[in-house]
């Protein structure tokens, strides 16, 4: 197998990076690939909670870096999706156990084991987000309609940029009745200050807390706006790029082609 | 001139960075071309297909790049990663009394040659970037990004930044913005902040009034209008 291996992250704690490594890996896996998610954020996991794993750790990502298992000995199956994998991170350490090169032997490994390998990043732009790049083909940068959201995930374009890794955005916790009154930065501000491709627009929704809660996957749940958005990125990552992408501020019913108009692809670094 | 774009390591015999559309390697030349090689294979396997076509810098530092190394290591980036074409860094000085030696334009802005300096592109957040003199930015200054210049800014784009223009004490220095929504502007000694006399949307331009920076309408009361022959900035 030659996976692909995707960092998710945003520089600002909060914004929904574990949300989203958790459903849009649910989302993959329940079409069909093979799926493992990461949680790199040494110290302070959490990525087991939101998949209701937490109560099955035995090995975490440290213990396959230092080499006290082997990596199919740390990554839990989920309970409900097939083919989806969680390695969590490891709660005691600091990120400063790992180093960049652990990262590139890892994901060497994650190539050959699965079709996609998600990192949970940390927030911030230090170590542990220093790791979690290293070795990553792509990123998913998640961003909310707020000023210090949208600034924080431009800091970290600009560094995905440096490494010749191409971001691509999601505009999370989109709260549509805000923005109409004017109370909420429209999703076309936020792509407008970064542009880079959309990979796609998820709205505020309950369902998010409930289903980290309950461990019910988001994606299963059919009247969850935010649950179908991530079934829509998933679509996107895997094999349908131009899947239009629906506006939360449009009629319901209506789907808006907004990729193409407001993703305006950034060709200043190479790919 | 310099971009805040790239973070440091440790100091490994071959570093790779992304400098504008380039990939930029600072390498140790004075190694054994069989471990050379060996290094560079390590950030190229990384990058893998984004290596593809790429243009390659290789800067051995300080010391000699010969014309033999370079030829053998190009040769093996080319067949084993299908990079693009590989040079030695541009020349960091070029004679300013001979006007047809101009600086390579795709990697002009590395090595400010000129005084004044145009750069196509977004400035992100965290970004900064530097002109001897005027500074022209066809694109956007994103919020906490910087703009830094010892003539005048002028921005084809939208201003949203920090733009501190005539540093440090060229108080005739102005900034232009199509769409002029600074985060702060400077010019000479003087700070303000906040202050668009629109909403943005249409070009506005900052000047020093009295020791306080002013702003105003570009179309309406462009400054050079009035000047009765066209002169040097
Ligand atoms: N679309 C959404 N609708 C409602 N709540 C959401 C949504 N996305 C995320 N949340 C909630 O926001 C909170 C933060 O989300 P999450 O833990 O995914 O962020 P994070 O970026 O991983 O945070 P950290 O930086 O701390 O790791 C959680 O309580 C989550 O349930
Ligand atoms: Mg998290």
């Amino acid at each position: 197998m030659d996976g692909k291996i995707i960092v998710v992250t945003s520089g600002k704690g909060g914004v929904g990076k574990t949300t989203v490594t958790a459903s849009v890996g649910a989302a993959l896996a329940k079409q069909g690939k093979r799926v493992a998610v990461l949680d790199m954020d040494i110290g302070l996991r959490n990525l087991d909670v939101v998949m209701g794993l937490e109560n099955r750790i035995v090995f975490n990502v440290v213990d396959v870096i230092q080499g006290r298992c082997k990596l199919r000995q740390a990554a839990l199956k989920d309970r409900r999706i097939d083919n989806l994998y969680l390695i969590p991170a490891s709660q005691s350490d600091e990120k400063s156990v790992i180093k960049p090169q652990n990262m590139t032997w890892l994901c060497n490994k994650l190539r050959r084991e699965y079709d996609f390998a998600l990192l949970d990043c940390p927030a911030g732009i230090e170590q542990g987000f220093k790791n979690a790049i290293e070795a990553a083909d792509e990123a998913i940068v998640v961003c909310t309609p707020e000023v210090s959201s949208v600034r924080d995930a431009d800091r970290v374009i600009g560094l995905l940029y440096a490494r010749s890794i191409t971001p691509r955005l999601i505009v999370n916790r989109i709260v549509p009745q805000l923005v109409e009154k004017g109370d909420m930065l429209s999703h076309a501000d936020v792509v407008d200050v970064l542009s880079i491709d959309l990979l796609g627009l998820v709205e505020m929704d309950d369902a998010v807390v409930v289903s980290s809660n309950t461990g019910n996957p988001l994606v299963q749940q059919k009247e969850s706006r935010a649950g179908m958005a991530f079934n829509r990125i998933a679509m996107r990552l895997d094999g349908h790029p131009d899947l239009p992408v629906e506006d939360p501020m449009a009629g319901r019913s209506f789907w808006q082609k907004v990729g193409k108009k407001l993703g305006r692809k950034n060709r200043t670094a190479k790919r | 001139m310099m971009m805040g774009l790239h973070m440091s390591h440790p100091d490994p015999p071959v570093r790779l960075k992304g400098v504008g559309d380039s990939l930029w390697i600072t390498m140790d030349a004075s190694l054994p071309v069989e471990v050379l090689k060996k290094e560079l294979c390590k950030p190229f396997e990384r990058l893998r297909h984004q290596a593809v076509n790429a243009r390659i810098i290789l800067d051995p530092g300080e010391k000699a790049l010969d014309e033999p190394l370079l030829e053998d290591l190009s040769t093996f980036l080319k067949n084993r990663f299908q990079v693009g074409r590989v040079s030695r860094p541009p020349a960091p000085k070029a004679p300013p009394e001979d006007a047809s030696t101009r600086p390579d334009p795709e990697n002009g802005w590395l090595y400010q040659t000129e005084d004044s300096l145009v750069i196509a592109g977004r400035v992100r957040s965290g970004q900064k970037v530097e002109a001897r003199k005027h500074l022209v930015i066809l694109g956007d200054l994103n919020p906490g990004a910087e703009a830094i210049a010892g003539g005048d800014i002028i921005i084809l784009g939208t201003l949203l930044g920090t733009a501190a223009a005539g540093q440090p004490d060229n108080e005739s220095a102005i900034v232009v913005a199509m769409d002029f929504r600074p985060t702060q502007i400077q010019i000479a000694g003087y700070v303000a902040a906040g202050m668009s006399s629109s909403a943005g949307k249409k070009p506005e331009f900052a000047s020093l009034d009295n020791s306080r920076v002013v702003v105003a309408d570009y179309t309406k009361d462009n400054p050079f209008k009035r000047l009765a022959w066209p002169e040097v900035r």
